[in-house]
């Protein structure tokens, strides 16, 4: 058997067997390789290289270094599902870098990183001061997980005490100038309703490319048309100015009126209608 | 613009408010929000009653100013 007949029969077979081996060993994402992943896949690589290019003379003797190398991994990936003290070992443990504020060097030290490092890994973590971090991990991946003091963190509505309302899934009614008649029933609404809110927009409904529908009703459209501007629904806002409106009016009246219990009846209603105010706005407001 | 007829337009905007949030409860899916929202149209009902009553007593003070 000449030369290159012999090595393109090992490559052919090669090829479907690690593709087979690989495949074995389970799905694990290769963005998230710890580094007894990579000995393994850069060993299985080389060894198949190595049978593929006839290097190897014993044949059999390499398939079984193919087959060690691909089985054992698959083998202990199972165990280390079952058992933590396997996971600790192949996949390493998380090393704590920073803790309440302080770089732990020895901790740095174990795992070989370099100030340097840390502070680089730290910036791709938008963190140029290392005093705004209260937590940094070291993942068994190499990446490292940043928990900013608290006065750093971004602000949400609960540490800004705003009451936001509840944002319920909009669904999606027409797409590419198709009416969709499933999401439609599911908001408990109709054809007849979305040709009736097309027309209010002023919009011919081939011309809408996305038409989603909030929890309230609210039509949010988007056009093939780019030239033509959309109005944006404004019910809910326009709801909440004549609210604020009418509790001014009723302030004005109470101030205005000579009767003390007209006075009295005006004044309940404005407070009655600001705690509606109060408690409708972020239902409003979006 | 007398004062009766400024009581009738906030009245009459209240009466838009509340259908509109009456609207918006029923097609509203999330119980929470709905609830909200219906409570809230009922309270404006009853401060359209009271402002209601007060036009009906602007309506006996003024009748000139009677109707719209």
């Amino acid at each position: 058997m000449p030369e290159w007949l012999n090595i393109l029969i090992r490559s052919t077979g090669l090829f479907a067997l690690t593709l087979f081996l690989v495949r074995l060993m389970g799905k694990r994402q290769t963005s998230r390789l710890t580094f007894f992943d990579l000995v393994t896949v850069i060993v299985i690589g080389v060894t198949a290289a190595a049978i593929s290019l006839n290097l190897v003379q014993n044949l059999a003797g390499g398939l079984i270094a193919l087959a060690v190398w691909t089985l054992f991994p698959a083998l202990i990936y199972v165990l280390a599902i079952k058992y933590k003290a396997v996971r600790d070992i192949i996949q390493g443990r998380e090393a704590i870098l920073i803790n309440h504020g302080k770089v732990l060097e020895d901790k740095l030290m174990e795992a070989r990183m370099t100030p340097e490092d840390l502070l680089s890994q730290l910036r791709k973590k938008n963190v140029f001061n290392f005093a705004d971090v209260e937590f940094a991990v070291l993942e068994p991946t190499g990446e490292v997980s940043v928990l900013l003091k608290k006065d750093k963190q971004p602000a949400t509505a609960k540490t800004l005490n705003i009451d936001v309302g509840r944002e319920s899934v909009p669904q999606t009614v027409m797409l590419d100038g198709i009416i969709m008649d499933e999401p439609l029933a599911a908001m408990g609404l109709n054809r007849k309703w979305l040709h009736t809110e097309l027309e209010k927009a002023g919009v011919a409904p081939e011309n809408v490319f996305i038409a989603q529908v909030d929890s309230t009703g609210q039509l949010y459209l988007d056009l093939f048309d780019d030239a033509i501007q959309v109005p944006k629904p404004k019910t809910k806002d326009l709801v909440f100015a004549t609210l604020k409106k009418c509790q001014a009016d009723c302030e004005l009246y109470a101030l205005g009126t000579q009767q003390p219990e007209a006075k009295k009846m005006y004044e309940r209603c404005s407070g009655v209608l600001s705690e509606i105010i109060g408690e409708i706005g972020p239902l409003l407001k979006r | 613009m007398t004062v009766s007829t400024q009581v009738k337009q906030t009245l009459a905007s209240l009466k838009g408010v509340r259908a509109t949030l009456e609207t918006f409860a029923s097609i509203e899916e999330n119980r929470e929000a709905k609830a909200i929202l219906s409570r809230n149209a009922e309270r404006i009902k009853q401060v359209i009653r009271d402002i209601d009553q007060r036009v009906g007593v602007l309506e006996y003070e003024e009748p000139q100013y009677k109707g719209f």
